[in-house]
């Protein structure tokens, strides 16, 4: 439990350091955002590699999610 | 404090061009866009995908995407899977040839150390559609899903919701989905932790809730990361009814075999940190997963993404991904025979002490004088388990919990998960007009 604690912390560390950058990231200004705009530029840069691989690991694996909701069950022997 | 200070070797007419874009609200016109000019976008892949001894899974998939002009979009996605081949039945490996008869009176033999596997042959459909709806800085997304295969069937829909927030710095998303899931056993459903041969005709409902809550954050003018954490709850038949138990006798050795059982409820949770950065050209990608369950399993996944430009329309990307998981409370090698029985056992080694390893990488190209872009990606993947890895030493069971499920104290270590290797080539396409 304390474990699980440790993580919910830390990805609230991230989220406060990504506020406070704030005042950094206001220095991106609209026309400083030309490589943000290319479509490579995500956090998932192909929707369907991704979808590929959830399938793929979620019948391989005991773990999912992490992204997102929904998407389909399967049985998956 | 200024951390970007202004590129000198950015000519003038790439910072007005980049402003227009911005202007024009349209992600679509800035760099290398001018192929996705159009308002309907087909996206075509197809999976092939092996495991040595195993299953092999064709897998095509289509979807196609119409934009209208004020910034709606409708998606529908059609996937078919043709799986053929076999699945390990969760029954131990044994020095000696292993012959069970099933519940309907057939009979499979094992040869001697190989693990028992069932052979099976299903055909998949999918369907997916979504609605996306800007309004202004809000974007609602509508899904729904439907997918049938030869026993089991799921309907669901979800509702996502992304808000941008401070000059569309950041991105704030949350959402829900339902599903409601069918599993109608071929043969009938066998009672758990018994010798199969007592079984219920009929379907029996699986119901999966599920929520999400990230924020993603523009950093610097190269830098983007997001962090997204999930829920899952799931009741209803967790069971794979294809799936058994050894019975062990007092020196290891399978003597007899039970079928599966798992709870009829499951909560899981994850939070997903990701980060993409721009380089001069090329974008790395990193994406950690920390992921848990009230089954007892624990998992840590790293994946890692290098996206190489070649030229100005083709691309190498290499991927690795590396992943590790504790083993469920109630998994098992084999129960020891003359013991009492546990409450729920399952030898499935997906809910084993898993690692796994991905490498590979994605070609991306354009055809002279072709619109689209075409994409190669190949990867091995290899599996094993903690402590069986080479010469079959036995795995590590953890000391028992104390809930209900201790009563899996019974259990005999063993060697858990035999090592597979999988290889996957997809082939995709990507177009607008």
């Amino acid at each position: 439990m304390s474990s699980h604690r440790g993580v919910l912390g830390a990805a609230l560390l991230i989220i406060v350091i990504a506020g406070m950058n704030g005042c950094a990231a206001m220095s991106v200004h609209p026309w400083d955002r030309d490589l943000l705009a290319e479509k490579k530029m995500k956090l998932v840069p192909s929707p369907t590699e991704r979808a590929i691989d959830d399938h793929i690991y979620f019948s391989k694996e005991g773990s999912t999610g992490g992204q997102g909701v929904g998407g389909g069950g399967c049985g998956c022997n | 404090m200024q951390l970007d200070a202004p590129s000198p070797t950015r000519p003038l007419r790439h910072r007005l061009r980049s402003a227009a874009c911005l202007l024009l609200a349209s992600g679509a016109c800035a760099g290398k866009a001018t192929a996705q000019s159009g308002n309907t976008q087909l996206d075509t892949s197809t999976l092939f995908y092996t495991e040595r001894g195993r299953t092999t899974v064709v897998e095509p998939m289509v979807r196609l995407t119409r934009s209208l002009s004020d910034g709606q979009s409708f998606s529908a996605q059609l996937v078919l899977d043709a799986m053929t081949g076999a699945s390990p039945t969760g029954a131990t490996p044994s020095k000696i040839a292993q012959t069970v008869t099933s519940a309907s009176g057939s009979t499979s033999t094992t040869e001697a150390l190989k693990v028992p596997v069932s052979p099976f042959r299903d055909f998949r459909g999918a369907l997916d559609f979504d609605w996306v709806r800007p309004l202004g800085l809000v974007t609602p997304t509508t899904s729904a899903h439907v997918s049938r295969e030869r026993d089991y069937r799921s309907l669901g829909a979800s509702e996502v919701v992304s808000i941008d927030l401070m000059q569309r710095l950041t991105t704030l998303t949350v959402g829900g989905g339902y599903n409601s899931d069918e599993v109608t056993p071929i043969g009938g459903t066998p009672i758990g932790l018994s010798d199969g041969s007592v079984r219920t005709q009929g379907s029996n409902s699986k119901r999966v809730a599920s929520g999400t809550i990230g924020l993603s954050r523009v950093l610097t003018r190269r830098w983007l990361v997001g962090v997204t954490g999930t829920r899952i709850a799931e009741r209803g038949y967790l069971t794979e009814p294809y799936k058994v138990v050894s019975l062990l006798d007092s020196v290891g050795t399978p003597s007899d075999q039970l079928t599966e059982k798992r709870p009829e409820s499951r909560s899981r949770s994850g939070i997903e940190a990701s980060s993409a950065y721009h380089l001069d050209q090329d974008v790395v990608y990193t994406t950690y997963r920390y992921y848990w369950d009230d089954w007892g399993i624990r998992s840590h996944t790293l994946d890692f993404k290098y996206r190489h430009e070649l030229g100005s329309t083709t691309y190498f990307t290499p991927h690795v991904r590396l992943y590790a998981q504790t083993q469920a409370d109630f998994f098992s090698g084999g129960l020891q025979q003359g013991v009492p029985l546990p409450t729920f056992a399952s030898a499935d080694y997906r809910l084993g002490p898993l690692r796994s390893g991905t490498l590979g990488g994605t070609f991306g190209f354009h055809l002279p004088k072709s619109p689209g872009e075409l994409t190669l990606r190949v990867e091995y993947i290899h599996q094993w388990g903690k402590g069986d890895r080479g010469d079959g030493e036995t795995g590590d069971v953890e000391g028992p919990s104390d809930d209900h499920r201790s009563s899996v104290s019974s259990t005999v270590t063993h060697p858990t998960v035999a090592p597979v290797d999988i290889g996957t080539v997809v082939l995709g396409y990507s177009v607008g007009f």
